[in-house]
């Protein structure tokens, strides 16, 4: 969600003019709070140093990147675990 | 100003051209790049002119003489794929130079890079994320992809491939 919100961020910046003059009068921290970061990201957003919008737009993408949380991977067993009983996986392992 | 890798520009590219597309509310291709020239949002009315030209040196070039309006000089005699593919990259020296664009510092970002990012800019504008999911979704295939968005077949293959 939060990519989300920077995504929309920096595609609205380029035909809206209020946010690079929001940035460029320091008020940044003030768009920032109307999109859907958490308050800790918020913080790091509005806590970053950049000379331009552009800057800070791609700075953010790190800091949200980095903050995302990683799609946990179920792990499954192996497809053949479970079709064969003990003895016959003995009697493989014995073969091979 | 601090290096940033080529993902994270093409990121930031990507999200130009959705802005544009979602401000001319365009939900089916193909993308009207021409209309977004002649109609540009108020921000940009110094920067998006258009001007056709004879001329076998370039497909098309932006331009902006001292003073005077912005403006993509643009062969008259392209076919309309290549037409559209030369005005999409070429919208993104319009935006880089703007006074908009200036402010926001598109040129620190993005002129080091240019010619990569104009033809990586152009592709999304043509072909946004959201109008290529719906495509496949709704079983489109590589053969028509070019047709249906009105892209070079060269162009097409590079953007079905990203």
């Amino acid at each position: 969600m939060s990519m989300q919100a920077l995504n929309q961020l920096v595609a609205r910046s380029i035909v809206e003019p209020n946010i690079v003059k929001s940035f460029a009068s320091g008020q940044i921290d003030e768009m920032i709070g109307d999109l859907e970061f958490s308050p800790e990201l918020r913080k790091r957003l509005a806590g970053l140093e950049a000379g331009t919008f552009a800057e800070f737009a791609m700075l953010a993408y790190r800091v949200v990147k980095a903050a995302e949380v990683p799609v946990r991977r179920i792990e499954l067993p192996s497809p053949v675990e479970g079709l064969l009983d003990d003895q016959s996986q003995s009697d493989s392992e014995q073969v091979a | 100003m601090i290096p940033f890798s080529r993902e994270e520009r093409e990121w930031f590219l990507r999200n130009l051209a959705r802005g544009l597309v979602e401000y001319f509310g365009r939900a089916e291709p193909p993308v009207q790049v021409e209309d977004m020239l002649l109609q540009p949002p108020p921000l940009y009315d110094a920067d998006f002119g258009l001007v056709e030209m004879y001329s076998n040196l370039w497909d098309a070039t932006f331009a902006r003489p001292p003073s005077q309006r912005g403006s993509i000089f643009v062969r008259s005699d392209l076919p309309t794929a290549e037409r559209r593919f030369a005005l999409a990259r070429e919208m993104l020296s319009a935006l880089i130079t703007s006074k908009h664009g200036r402010a926001m510092g598109l040129p620190e970002l993005l002129l080091p890079h240019l010619r990569e990012s104009a033809e990586y800019f152009a592709r999304y504008l043509l072909v946004p994320e959201l109008m290529l999911d719906a495509y496949r979704k709704q079983g489109g295939k590589k053969l028509g992809f070019a047709d249906t968005f009105q892209i070079p077949l060269q162009i097409a293959a590079v953007r079905w491939a990203d």
